[in-house]
């Protein structure tokens, strides 16, 4: 594929997405009419990009659709869920047709016909009972009051509260209200039931004045109120004019009417030319000013990268980092006062860069986010139930590997949520819960974390039917003891479903084990919260990212290695003879027996004979296991790089870290290394058990 | 938690008009025939965040309701609406004095009544 190509289809792929989100926030807000505009738009990019490309197929077929979106646009046509669902559809097929643009395969040939078809018939749709053109039509202009609302004193006496006067202001648009407390002079004057403050209040509004004096229509006899358009849009955006009315609150200053016009005059002139433009774009039908405009905003707040050259930029600012340390390790040894300064420099820049550099491979979850509402939707549809779907915390950014490995098991988790988790309608009415059913997704941050909260308020998890389950299938014995949290945690158990049939949306081959394995393969945890008819919460939590980690550096005879800190539990000191000594390879720690690996000896040095070692417990699975080294040299943050291909097999080590004299540092995969001594040791003897 | 608005009318048919109004809106309803029987409810009822009182009623008129209700400590500033029609423009003024927080013209459509409400109950 030429290289031209892979631009369109990159950004045929970005415009297709950002179609579907548009779609559906259409679907949600079928009046707003912004997001037709953007439908319509990204329509238009898509079907210009097509045919400047050469692929006159996927540009007929969009320009067809976007007839249809224009109609609705200018107001011709209604906007219905026929056509969203057909539009969906036209999506589905485009996202198909970019990759075989002359139709070669017949499937694709035949859909193809069939939604031609189906838009035709829109576009001949007589315009409907559309009663809604003339409203619809009407641009909305937005205006800015100044509010002065000066009650007085006596106005709580018949049952007024004028800050529910307040509420009802700030719910017509964008406001912002000053109070002023000047009026009250002395202690001594004050009095409860008299009111002394008066209020200068911004409002930015679709609203006419008179709407606005209707809100005050039960003390307009009592009170003062003025209320004074201000010239210019858009005003509580401006920070000259914020400022100004911010440092009026502070000196509580009445505001003076004068001086507030003409200074919203003068940010008008500043304002307009842009304001001009604004207007002409809405009206005009040329149809290309108005996505002109759009791409231009596009190309100003980001820029495509391809994702090598992010790599490379992070492996180069890696090195840098790594070069730097050396350097720094250089002039500590060998007090060059000159060199002392600029190393100091080159350290700061250095942090500063790699700050930056990581900072960029971080993209907003959201992306990932639009096919979540769209796989909820479709799957809604299929199971017959009515979910409603919130995202939050969109803007939490991730390292993009993350992100794309982490698709798959969230859409699995939500899967399971719409089919396992949230009941039917009728069902929910009988337990008294509303009948449309809610699914949370929540990305925040903590510390270095992510943390990513799927949260149903479905039937929950029946402790007890999961046990029986886990007892028939032998993975417990019936006379075991376990925790509520301990019972959540066997639906990991590979093979585990408490799902009575496997029903087409969940049942896919992938198990909540595979979803787990992802997860911890990013370094990742998921803890599992459930009460039953209440729902239940899946906690995932994260590193930001996965190319720094922090560590804990560790020496085996003079060799160092880093274990990270994420699966560390707790560090003991041991009596080497007591290892060695030990049966079994079980030692005591905290009262508690531990396996644990001799990994000096694993790795084939010679046992020492007395004295002291290191005994780092980390999690394995379920269970804690003890790993052995010889000294902890400390906490240590770690950029992790691969591996040449000699190491390509040894996966248990999973990279390794240049530290700052150069020297190199392998991190181990604590999971892999125990995996391995286990095979190991049970070839050797078959009896050989952890447990 | 449900707001509870008491509503004084002698006719039955306005009652029921405003409560089923109000009840659909999410508020519970208590209901007087005239303003000596409002005061009852209210004495009944102290949970009462709003009353919708008529102003021609037998025994006890509007007017007089509202004075008794501004009277008592405890309802002082207790938000009252009157009902009121485009022609009782002296009566309205009459009632504000006597310490109506606002009115509702009659004739009404819900969505009316409940920005009204929602002016003085939060």
């Amino acid at each position: 594929m030429d290289a031209m190509r892979v631009t369109y289809l990159e950004e045929a792929n970005d415009l297709l997405s950002n179609l579907e989100r548009a779609l559906l926030a259409l679907e949600t807000n079928s009046n707003d009419k912004s997001y037709i505009e953007e439908v319509f738009r990204v329509m238009h990019t898509l079907k210009g990009n097509s045919s400047m490309f050469g692929l006159p197929l996927i540009a007929e077929f969009v320009h067809d659709l976007e007839t249809i979106y224009d109609k609705i646009r200018v107001g011709e046509m209604a906007l219905s869920k026929d056509l969203l669902d057909c539009t969906f559809l036209c999506l589905d097929h485009l996202k198909i047709i970019i990759h075989d643009s002359d139709l070669n395969n017949q499937i694709n040939r035949d859909n193809h016909e069939n939604l031609i078809h189906q838009i035709t018939d829109f576009i001949n749709q007589k315009k409907s009972d559309d009663t809604s053109k003339n409203s619809e039509n009407i641009q909305p202009s937005l205006k800015t009051f100044h509010i002065t609302f000066e009650p007085q004193p006596t106005i709580f006496e018949n049952g007024t509260n004028p800050l529910f006067l307040l509420a009802e202001i700030a719910s017509m648009g964008k406001s912002q209200a000053i109070p002023h407390f000047k009026s009250i002079s002395k202690l001594t004057d004050y009095s409860v039931d008299s009111c002394f403050t008066y209020w200068d209040i911004y409002l930015e509004t679709e609203k006419t004045d008179k709407d606005i004096m209707d809100v005050f229509v039960f003390v307009e006899d009592c009170s003062k109120i003025e209320i004074t358009e201000l010239p210019g849009i858009n005003l509580l955006n401006n920070t000259t004019f914020t400022d100004l009315i911010s440092k009026n609150q502070y000196q509580d200053l009445k505001t003076d009417k004068e001086e507030i016009t003409s200074l919203a005059t003068s940010l008008l002139t500043e304002v307009k030319p842009e304001t001009a433009k604004q207007e002409v774009a809405v009206k005009t039908t040329e149809k290309t000013e108005i996505v002109a405009k759009g791409k231009k905003e596009k190309t100003i707040s980001s820029i495509r990268v391809s994702s090598d050259k992010l790599d490379e930029l992070m492996n180069l600012v890696s090195e840098l980092v790594t070069t730097q340390a050396g350097l720094s390790l250089f002039v500590a040894n060998n007090k060059i006062a000159e060199l002392e300064l600029i190393t100091e420099n080159v350290e700061k820049l250095s942090r500063r860069l790699r700050d930056t550099a990581f900072g960029m491979t971080l993209v907003p979850i959201n992306n990932m986010f639009g096919r979540f509402q769209r796989m909820v939707r479709d799957v809604s549809g299929v199971l017959g139930k009515e979910i409603e779907f919130i995202t939050e915390g969109g803007e939490t950014e991730l390292d993009k590997t993350i992100i794309e490995t982490l698709t798959d098991p969230l859409m699995h988790i939500l899967r399971n949520s719409l089919d396992h988790g949230v009941e039917k309608g009728e069902e929910r009415i009988a337990k008294g819960k509303p009948a449309s059913g809610k699914v949370i997704l929540k990305a925040f941050y903590s510390g270095v974390f992510v943390y990513i909260q799927i949260t149903d308020d479905g039937k929950g998890i029946d402790v007890e039917a999961v046990r029986a389950k886990a007892i028939s299938k032998g993975i417990i014995k019936a006379t075991d003891y376990l925790s509520e949290k301990e019972v959540f945690d066997l639906i990991f158990y590979p093979g585990f479903s408490t799902a009575q049939k496997v029903t087409d949306v969940s049942g896919r081959g992938v198990g909540m084990d595979v979803v787990k394995r992802n997860i911890t393969d990013l370094k990742g945890s998921i803890i599992v919260d459930s009460k039953i008819n209440e729902g239940t919460t899946l906690t995932i939590k994260l590193p930001l990212t996965l190319s720094i980690i922090d560590g804990l550096l560790v020496s085996i005879d003079s060799v160092n290695y880093i274990i990270p800190l994420s699966v560390i539990t707790k560090c003991f000191s041991v009596n080497n003879k007591d290892m060695i000594g030990s049966f079994n390879n079980l030692i005591v720690l905290d009262e508690e027996q531990v396996p644990f690996i001799h990994l000096r000896e694993e790795f084939g040095y010679n046992s020492l004979a007395a004295g002291q070692s290191q005994m780092i417990v980390v999690n394995n699975g379920e269970r804690k296991v003890g790993i052995s080294v010889d000294n902890i040299i400390g906490e240590y943050q770690a950029v992790v790089k691969p591996l040449g291909k000699y190491y390509k097999k040894q996966d248990f080590v999973s990279g390794a870290s240049i530290l700052g004299d150069g020297t190199i540092a392998l991190v181990l995969d604590t999971n892999k290394v125990i995996d391995l001594y286990t095979q190991n040791t049970q070839k050797e003897e078959k009896s050989w058990q952890l447990n | 938690m449900k707001k509870n608005i008491l509503i004084i009318d002698d006719s039955e048919s306005i009652r029921e008009v405003i409560a089923a109004g109000l009840e659909s809106a999410g508020y519970n309803v208590t209901k007087g025939i005239n303003g000596q029987d409002g005061l009852t409810c209210l004495e009944n009822n102290p949970s009462v965040e709003c009353i919708i009182t008529d102003l021609n009623m037998p025994i006890m008129d509007g007017i007089t309701f509202l004075k008794e209700v501004r009277k008592s400590e405890k309802h002082k500033y207790l938000p009252i609406i009157i009902l009121t029609t485009e022609s009782q423009e002296a009566k309205k003024q009459e009632a504000r004095t006597a310490g109506a927080t606002g009115w509702i013209i009659k004739p009404f459509s819900k969505e009316k009544l409940i920005n009204v409400i929602k002016k003085v109950v939060r």
